[in-house]
Order: C-alpha cells, then structure tokens, then sequence
C-alpha cells in the first residue's frame, strides 16, 4: 500500500479547504443576495453598550489583547472600526490600549481613517489609540488602572488572550462596566464566560466582522469555512469508521521508529540528519493487533520514509564556499 | 537563485563584515533607501499605495505558502550542493527563512519606535497641561529614565567583561546593583504580585459563575465539582476504595479489590473515572470543535489578507 503513504495529502486537504472559501467569496460577490448568519447576542449586545456609554458620557474601551499583528489584531481591529463608527456618530469617547508597537501603528490609522470617512475627523483624538507597553503584567495593571480612573462604561476585550485576561475582565466588572469579550486562546475562554457580560467563542470572534458589516466578501468567506467545517466533520465520521475497521485484523508487520527498527542505518548518520529524522520509522515482524500507527489511515497524513529515503547523495561544495554567515 | 539566501563567500553583497566601514556605509544607505521609500508611500496617493502595500504583503505571503508547500531538502547541510530544481528550490527556501524574518524584525523595531514616541506624547501632554494623575506621568518618565540608563550601562560593563568577573557579584558596580534592583528587585517583583491577584479574580469570577440559576449553570457547577474533588488524592482514594469494597461485599464481584482499586462492572463510579469521562468524553470533543473553528477562521482571514480582499475595518 506503499503508494498512498505519502503527507501530500494533508496539504491536498487544506488546499481543498482554501478552494471552498475562495469559492463561496465569489460566489457570494456575483449571486448579490444576502445570505442568512444566525444571531450571535455578543455582537447584537454591542449598540446597547456603547448606548449605555453615551448615556453615561463615559469611554467605550477596546483592547485587542496581547498578541503582535497577526491575523488575529486585524480581525480584532476591524471590529473595533464598527465600534468606533457607531461612537464616533454618538460623540462617545474611545478608548483603545495596545500591548504591541505594530499593533498600535495600525489602530492609530484604523481609527483615524474611521473617524475621516465618517467627517468627523475633528472628533477624533490623538490620545484615544495608546500603546501602553509590551510587557504583560505591566500591560494588565495599566489598563486596569485606566479601567479604574476613567471609570469606563463598555469594555470589549477581542483578540489574543493569555493569563491577563481575568485581570482585565473582574477590575471593568467590578466598576459595572459591560463587557463584551472573546478570545482565540481556548484556554481563556471560560474566564470570560464567568467574568464577562458576553463571550465571543471560537469562531465567532471571526466571524464578527462578516455579521457586523454583511459585506458580500466577509460573508462569503464565512459561508466557505462552513463548507470546510462539514468536510471536517464528514472526515473525522470517515475516518472513525475506516480506522475502526482497520483495527480490527492481526499484523505480523508493524511500524518501530527507525532508531530502533534499523539501529545499522541509524548509527552511520550524523547528528544533523537523526535530529531531522528522529520521527522516521521503518517496518519490523511481529505477530500484534493492528496499533493505530500501523493503519492506511494513519499513514496517509503521516510520511514514510523508507531506508532508501534516508540518503540523498549530494556533491559538496568547493572548501572554504561554506555558507552560513551566522 | 540567491537574492536573500545565506550564499557563499561568508561577507557577501548582503553580509558584510562586522565593524568594517563597508557595514556602516550599508547601514547608513539602507536607513535613507527606507526613510525616502516610507516618505514616498507617505505621500503617494491611497490609489497607488494599495497595489504597493499588497504587493508586498503578496510577496510576503508567498514566500511563507511556498516554505510551507515546497518540498523541504531532507538531511540539509549548507555545505551540500541541492540535486535538481525542486531541492534547489528547497535550499533557498531554508537557507531565505532567517533573512525574511529579519526584514520583519527590522520593521518591529522601528514600529517600537513609534510606541514610544505615543507614551511619550502623551505623558508628557499629560504634565504640561497639569491634568488629574499627572503625578503618574512623572513616574513613569523617572522610571523610564533610570532603567535606560541603568540597562544600558550595565549591559556594556558586561559586554566589556571579557573574563566573566561580573558573574561574581562580589564585582559589581554601581551599574549592575542598579540594574539588578530595578529589573529583579522591582520589576520582575511587579510582574509577580500582579500575576498573583489573578487566584483573587478566579475566587470572585467563579462565585458568580457557579451559583445556581439555570439547568445549564447547575450542570456547569457539577461539572466543575466533580473535577475539583478528583484532584484531592484523599478524597479519591477513599471514594475509590468505598465503590471497591461495595462492589465486593454487596455486589459479590470476585474482580472486586480496595487495596488496587478494581472494582470490576462497578469502574464507573470510581470518582478519578468521572472526571477522566468528563474530561476525555466532554471537554476534549468541545475544545477540538472550538479549535477548528478558530483554524478556520484564522485561514480565512490569512487568505482574505493575504490577497487584498480584507478591507481591515477601514470600510465599514
């Protein structure tokens, strides 16, 4: 079965994955109808808070956690533009503190750029976007300590988040400020849920931004990760059902790491080559149940190299042209 | 194929040798080449600076989509002369990564810059206009000020202490207690006493979660109960050891053992084996679902950066 043991498959399926989104932005960018998102009442509650912070005539904070730019700050961002729009139409004061330099250059033009297109550049206040530091503590009793003097009335709390989180959370609760959170750290999900108002759970956080502005690019993307949810799902019921059937059966071959399953092979190669290496595995008798490891299934996401595979003859290069400059 | 990539001679056209005049000739043309290009896309119209933005951003993108779908050289050594296109193109890709990642730390850097400049500005507004807590603003200037100046100056006292007599604290200067007090003496102390109040938060948060005001909150506080008694060795113990002895006297099960804890079709009820259900039968299924959805999402949103079809909020 040699044939199929190979990992391009995996990569296959993630390309797959790709064409699914690609695909659904198009479609949804050509067909021009809208398409259903179910209600998510974290972001349905986002207008009540930043109503309350006018009513109040207290700050609306956002704080994208403590992550650098990555996908993850952008999205937080983008939210974060929605937000300021609606405040800015109110004349709500913002707040938006940042643990990260990168980050805090891109809010700065995000929320300038906000504030212009809505023509109300004159509302817009240099001081609102800050960087407070890119330590984490010293981040947390920052905004804490904001959270405490400006006394604010809404606080979202979206982006990457690590211990800091109940930090953030427990001092905005402890002031009766509402609380909008979520975070890709599936760690720190349930210290939201116990501390804030409402919580953004996994994919949700992602999927903010398609629910907020329907915009047919956004919702399209969304409709294709929906597809790549069910491929997921028909795979995991696929390989539940294959990986239990090859289970079953009585081998007498079954898969050792190379180290100890051809220790002559193993012994002739240098340091460099056993560190790359060091999951490779080869084939050895012996009369066992099938182990996971030993099934089709297994196989097709993980590689296997023969022993022939292990040595790729290569000229050197002339003395002396060695390259590393480190 | 070697733009970017680590070739050789050792000093190249990219590399040259450190402390020599040809390196601070390079340092000083790439500071102007970067500051004229920034000021160009400063002033270039939104219309132009677009394409010239994504244009790197796809560039950027590719490369990592290429270092992750190429075929990567197996048993690479930089001495070895790649056999045919595809290791060729491998061993570029190895040998481009740490040049590429540089060019993103060198960004970072002077986007640090700005992050300062931001505290700066409004500190010291903050003083100027003798506003409300300003006295906070001092602090952190006279902080900032001290763990500069002391930072740097033990950090080349060290540099210059090529016999590693600083190792000994009986040699410190001035410099290095300075240093020592304010990173280790008050920083890092800061850092832990803020870092402890979250065992305070957890108490309060979980007071609220836990009190029992629906179907769901009950189940969550059962649930979370199961979980913290099976972490307390005696009351397990003792548990386990109870459902032994029931299964062998009541139940008459021969399998049925307290001293090893079999307790045969009665497994079940041990206390260790409902939390281990709820944990591999409840909560890991859970979490993996909340995980696709967050690698999901997260490659959308990769995909739509990456080729120019995120807006970043800018259009909303």
């Amino acid at each position: 079965m040699q044939w199929y043991d190979t990992g391009v498959l995996g990569m296959l399926f993630v390309v797959l994955l790709v064409l699914f989104i690609l695909y659904n932005i198009y479609r949804t960018e050509h067909k021009k109808k809208d398409l259903y998102i179910r209600r998510i009442p974290g972001l349905n509650a986002i207008d009540d808070a930043i109503g309350r912070s006018t009513e109040m005539g207290r700050p609306v904070l956002m704080v994208p956690g403590i992550g650098t730019l990555n996908a993850i700050s952008v999205q937080a961002l983008s939210i974060f533009a929605h937000i300021t729009k609606a405040a800015a139409q109110f004349g709500t004061p913002i707040r938006i503190c940042l643990a990260d330099a990168a980050v805090y250059t891109v809010a700065q033009e995000i929320i300038r750029d906000v504030y212009q297109q809505q023509g109300l550049i004159d509302r817009y206040d240099t001081d609102s976007v800050r960087f407070l530091t890119d330590r984490q503590f010293a981040f947390a009793a920052g905004v804490s300590g904001l959270i405490l003097r400006e006394k604010v009335a809404a606080a979202f709390f979206l982006g990457e988040w690590y211990a800091e989180s109940l930090i953030f959370a427990e001092t905005a609760n402890s002031i009766g400020a509402i609380q909008i959170a979520g975070s890709t750290e599936k760690s720190q999900t349930p210290f939201f849920i116990a501390a804030c108002d409402y919580v953004l759970i996994g994919d949700e956080f992602y999927a903010a931004s398609a629910y907020l502005t329907r915009q047919p690019i956004l919702v399209g993307s969304l409709v294709g990760q929906d597809w790549a949810k069910i491929a997921m799902a028909a795979c995991v019921l696929f390989g539940f059902l294959v990986n239990s059937a090859q289970r079953l059966p009585e081998t007498d071959m079954h898969r050792v790491p190379l180290k100890d399953g051809a220790p002559e092979v193993w012994s002739q190669l240098s340091d460099d080559q056993k560190a790359d290496l060091e999951t490779a595995e080869t084939w050895a008798k012996g009369e066992k149940a099938n182990a996971t490891e030993d099934t089709g299934l297994y196989r097709l996401f993980n590689p296997f190299y023969s022993k022939e595979d292990l040595t790729v003859k290569r000229a050197k290069k002339p003395s002396g042209a060695a390259g590393a400059t480190e | 194929m070697n733009l970017l990539a680590q070739a050789a001679p050792n000093y190249n056209f990219w590399a040259a040798e450190p402390g020599s005049a040809r390196l601070w000739i390079m340092i000083l043309v790439s500071l102007l080449v970067g500051a004229g290009f920034y000021a160009a896309l400063f002033y270039a119209p939104s219309r132009i600076r677009k394409p010239i933005v994504w244009t790197f951003t796809f560039a950027g993108g590719l490369f990592y989509v290429l270092y992750w779908a190429w075929p990567q050289p197996v048993s690479y050594h930089p001495d070895d002369i790649p056999n045919g296109f595809v290791e060729n193109v491998g061993f570029w890709l190895h040998d481009a990564l740490p040049r590429v990642a540089d060019i993103s730390n060198i960004l970072t850097a002077f986007l640090l810059g700005l992050g300062i400049y931001s505290l700066l500005r409004i500190h010291t507004g903050r003083i100027v206009k003798r506003q409300a807590d300003r006295g906070f603003s001092v602090v952190f200037f006279i902080a900032m000020l001290a763990i500069l100046v002391f930072g740097y100056w033990d950090w080349s006292l060290r540099e210059a202490d090529t016999k590693g007599l600083l190792q000994d604290s009986a040699n410190w200067q001035l410099a290095n207690f300075g240093q020592n007090l304010l990173f280790d003496g008050f920083l890092q102390q800061m850092d832990s006493a803020m870092f402890s109040m979250i065992a305070f938060f957890i108490l309060s948060a979980a007071y609220r979660a836990f009190r029992i005001r629906s179907v769901e909150s009950t189940v969550l506080m059962a649930s979370a109960l199961i979980l913290m008694v099976s972490l307390l060795t005696l009351v397990v113990t003792n548990w386990d050891s109870g459902v032994a002895n029931l299964a062998k006297n009541v139940f008459h099960d021969s399998k049925a053992d307290p001293a090893t804890f079999q307790a045969g079709y009665l497994n079940w009820m041990k206390l260790s084996s409902i939390a281990n259900w709820l944990k591999a039968y409840m909560q890991v299924p859970a979490l993996r679902a909340v995980d696709w959805g967050i690698g999901l999402g997260a490659l959308a949103m990769g995909l739509r950066l990456w080729l120019g079809l995120e807006k970043g909020g800018v259009s909303v």
